[in-house]
């Protein structure tokens, strides 16, 4: 009686708001439970303490590292954009069904140890999706950054059998860019700190203090122009933010009229070319109308094994009970950031229609129509959306794994792992 | 000065392991422990936008969104805007004759140009800007309006749920609670509080008539078609937006630079922090945001002897070497110095913590029965990492019982540079010189064998007593007391050469 009393506040205090995460492999949405979007979307990098360069937190290799990049990371998300203190604050994250177990126990042990959240709820980014549209069925894709990941959710259940996932992302067409790039203007634009620099710059190398003031003393360069160079560098050739740049603001997804006309040998005339600026000393990267037009083709050509992103739709339909297959064509839902290129939804309607209907699919699949939802959101934070609508109702102090919990067993509970999923008599829990 | 702000010569091995300089510790005074920014426990203090340096209390800051309302980011470069003023004439409506002057006010970018201008708003006659003078432009009510829609729907759901299962444990487990809705003015929602229960749920039935009323999206066939003049229209990279830009508007993420809307500024914190076993403040700012002063700020540079390496002879692997270290007195009572290697402390520790957890166990047998809600919930610490840094060089220390004393720092002494650089008598001959609380330590090391053009990293425990002033809690002996507190040190001496 006496803890409740206190600890209640005899129901004055209001309940914190819930901090909603969704860590994504390129940008993390951050922001509260209940609003209706978050409040900041920022890559998901962080300048090393150590070395000073800015590295990806996921690109972390061992264990002590990513956990260490990850603390410093949550750390400026909360005292950053958040504003908040993270002790005692409820905390939900939005993950992928195919997210690693070790990644999971990590956040876990970050959020439990590090910044004593009071509670954590792990949702699955593609089921609390739905809850942005107020449907229970749905054929969820999500273009990410690094795959896209197709998951049928049937009355609020996702067919887990029928999954399908490819690295079929924004990596794979920033990757196509690069090479286009390669190919058609000069691949020296791409440069490696250890490649020659060409020859209207003197490149001093770095080497050590006291040779390195000897060879600047050769080359007539003033100390410290080093550092500067290094810098220069830097703005002087395309890096992975130019091509990113170059991906957002000048490419597009082409019909599939164009593209089949391409194939058949008389293609139309490319769309027209950007100069595009890089650098202090204004160097001008000729991005042709080729690559603004077929970058993101690398998402719809079948490869080897008759895969694409249209394709991975519909297996993952046809994997599905012949029941659940209509109403799930017909509730499509794109989100992720790479669902919002310029012409992405119209083509993927295009290539669906066209792929039911060819021999590849005609037998398998009978459905013939498919519709598209619109999430009252961006395609980026979409399922952050989710998350936040679903984190705002009684079910985030109900079904979180609360602080005390995680200190008793120190292990979060999964569906996979039969510790968690089976009764006490031993019979298995069916889901 | 810039050893204060980066130095990483000398570093001390904070009690979660991690390594920093001594200018980024703090000194716990209760718990007698060094803690570094990884270790404590970080909290917002208060809000504050720093433009106008206005502090929002907290409650306030939630409700607007940890935004300033009076200042502005330029959507292009992100940076400050800049309020400016202008006159413009104005035709009198009375007398189309006359011509009035008219001060209006409108936002600039000092470092882009951008002006709300661009954005089409329209110039204020206030200086203070506020938002609500500049109707924003309705891109996502509608997204609003129905994100509140969801969120009623995704309430209910959660309430339903919760009905059902009150509903299944009132089966099993008939509750039996003393009413008082007998006494006057005490109504079963009133009763409900006192007991901790949440409010009365509305009934399920109406809950269901609620969210029969609520609309699903409908999913849609056609999808707007890519636009035919994208294969022709030429494109200008100056009115699209970049990502940064886009992202820094998470609503509305404008693709063209015309859409772009000058945002609130985001606030700043001010932070303390916490000492995690203790939970005392180890560094509290003070509250008025032009003050760079602290309330409390328990630097370990206040409290722990400061070392700092003076001379390093050449440095070749297997040879003996000089390496002259200055140890400096910062606290107010004279301190005594002894070295230890890190083997022995190692193993000293080994045995105070066997001894340790038996004490604990028994401490916590009596404590569990006596008190259980009202005792403060358990510390939650992560465990200490080992070390990151290798050792790459014997130091040949003076044995533990050989003690230097620091005098107390004086800051007159500071200024008084007549006092010679002097020995006492009876100190031991490893010391060099001192001065003041000053004293200059010269040691032997030996680089290993095959680090050759690696750094040479040697390692010690600084042994030093300090003055605890701070009663320890049930103890009524008021006077301050001696301890001995132990330090990991690494020094890096510099590169070791190959001749």
């Amino acid at each position: 009686m006496l803890k409740t009393f206190y600890e209640g506040g005899m129901g004055l205090t209001t309940e914190k708001q819930a901090v909603v995460f969704d860590f994504g492999n390129e940008y993390t949405k951050v922001g509260y439970a209940g609003e209706p979007a978050p409040r900041s979307i920022l890559p998901t990098e962080l300048r090393c303490p150590e070395t000073g360069r800015i590295q990806r937190v996921f690109d972390a290799v061992t264990f002590d590292e990513k956990y260490d990049l990850l603390v410093e990371f949550i750390h400026t998300l909360y005292f950053r954009h958040l504003l908040v203190s993270p002790k005692d604050r409820r905390v939900i994250i939005v993950e992928s069904v195919l997210c690693p177990t070790t990644l999971r126990n990590m956040l876990a042990k970050i959020f439990f140890m590090h910044f004593e959240v009071s509670s954590l709820l792990f949702v699955p980014s593609h089921v609390v999706s739905l809850s942005t549209l107020g449907v229970n069925t749905a054929l969820v894709v999500d273009m990410g950054a690094t795959e896209t990941v197709v998951i049928p959710v049937f009355e609020n259940v996702a067919v887990l059998h029928a999954w399908q996932a490819q690295p079929l992302g924004s990596f794979a067409v920033k990757r196509q860019i690069t090479d286009m790039l390669k190919k058609y203007e000069s691949p020296e634009l791409f440069r490696t700190r250890d490649c020659v620099i060409p020859a209207t710059r003197v490149k001093v190398e770095k080497t050590e203090p006291q040779e390195a003031s000897e060879t600047s003393a050769e080359a007539g360069v003033p100390e410290g122009y080093e550092e500067l160079e290094e810098r220069e560098e830097d703005f002087n050739y395309i890096t992975e933010k130019h091509i990113e740049d170059i991906k957002v603001r000048t490419c597009f997804v082409t019909s599939l009229a164009r593209v089949q006309k391409a194939e058949e040998g008389n293609p139309c005339p490319p769309p027209p070319n950007v100069d595009y600026l890089i650098g202090r000393s204004s160097r001008i990267v000729n991005i042709s109308g080729e690559i603004r037009e077929n970058a993101y083709n690398v998402l719809f050509e079948q490869d080897g094994d008759h895969i694409s992103v249209p394709t991975m739709i519909l297996d993952a339909i046809s994997k599905c009970p012949v029941d659940m297959r209509k109403p799930l064509a017909e509730n499509v839902l794109l989100i992720g950031g790479t669902a919002m290129a310029t012409g992405m939804r119209a083509r993927i309607c295009e290539e669906l229609k066209s792929l039911v209907v060819s021999p590849q699919y005609c037998d398998k699949l009978k459905v013939r129509t498919f519709k598209f939802h619109t999430p009252p959101a961006k395609e980026n934070f979409a399922a952050w959306l989710g998350a936040a609508i679903y984190g705002a109702s009684d079910i985030v102090s109900t079904r979180s794994l609360s602080k005390e919990a995680y200190l008793r067993d120190h292990q979060v509970p999964d569906w996979v792992s039969l510790i968690h999923n089976v009764f006490h008599d031993g019979t298995k829990r069916s889901l | 000065m810039s050893y204060l702000s980066k130095s990483d010569i000398v570093k001390y091995a904070c009690t979660c392991g991690q390594l920093k300089s001594i200018t980024n510790m703090y000194f716990c005074r209760h718990c007698l422990k060094l803690r570094c920014g990884y270790c404590v426990c970080h909290e917002v203090d208060s809000h504050y936008c720093s433009n106008c340096l206005e502090i929002l209390p907290s409650a306030e800051a939630r409700l607007k969104k940890n935004r300033c309302q009076t200042c502005f980011d330029c959507p292009n470069c992100l940076n400050t805007l800049a309020v400016r003023g202008t006159t413009v004439s104005v035709r009198d409506p009375d007398d189309p004759s006359k011509v009035n002057s008219q001060k209006k006010y409108y936002h600039a970018c000092f470092f882009c140009r951008w002006t709300t201008r661009d954005a089409g708003l329209p110039d204020q006659a206030v200086q203070t800007v506020s938002a609500n003078g500049w109707t924003h432009k309705e891109t996502n009510s509608s997204n609003v309006q129905r994100v509140t829609v969801l969120l009623e729907r995704a309430r209910l759901l959660g309430t339903l749920e919760r009905h059902e299962r009150e509903q299944r444990e009132k089966k099993f487990t008939p509750r039996s609670r003393r009413t008082f809705t007998h006494l006057p003015g005490v109504t079963s929602a009133h009763v409900r509080k006192r007991a901790g229960l949440p409010p009365e749920l509305p009934a399920p039935s109406t809950i269901k008539d609620t969210l029969a009323e609520f609309q699903p999206a409908v999913a849609k066939e056609s999808v707007n078609p890519l636009p035919e003049e994208i294969f022709t229209k030429a494109v200008n990279l100056f009115e699209i937006t970049t990502m940064p830009q886009r992202l820094a508007q998470p609503e509305i993420q404008p693709v063209f630079c015309v859409d772009l809307l000058p945002a609130y500024k985001h606030l700043s914190t001010k932070r303390s922090q916490r000492c995690r076993e203790c939970e005392h403040n180890v560094s509290k700012p003070e509250l008025n945001p032009s003050s760079t002063k602290f309330k409390i700020q328990q630097a370990a540079y206040f409290h722990v002897p400061e070392v700092r390496l003076v001379t390093a002879g050449a440095l070749i692997g297997g040879k003996d070497t000089e390496v002259v270290l200055l140890f400096s007195n910062p606290s107010q009572h004279p301190t005594t110095l002894s070295f230890i290697s890190l083997r022995e402390a190692e193993e000293e520790e080994g045995n105070k913590q066997t001894e340790d957890t038996s004490d604990l166990a028994d401490q916590q047998g009596e404590a569990a029965s006596s008190l259980s809600s009202l005792t403060k919930p358990a510390v939650v610490l992560e465990e200490p990492r080992p070390i990151s840094i290798k050792v790459t060089g014997n130091v040949e220390l003076p044995s533990p019982d050989a003690e230097i004393t620091l005098p107390p720092k004086d800051d007159a002494a500071e200024y008084d540079y007549s006092g010679e650089t002097h020995k006492s008598h009876n100190d031991p001959k490893w010391v060099m010189h001192r001065r003041a609380n000053k004293a200059a330590v010269s040691f032997t090391v030996t680089p290993e064998t095959g680090f050759t053009g690696k750094r040479c990293v040697i390692g010690f425990v600084l042994r030093y007593t300090y003055i605890n002033r701070i009663p320890s809690p049930g103890s009524f002996d008021q006077k301050p007391q001696e301890v001995r507190l132990d330090t990991r040190l690494f020094v890096d001496c510099g590169k070791i050469c190959s001749k």
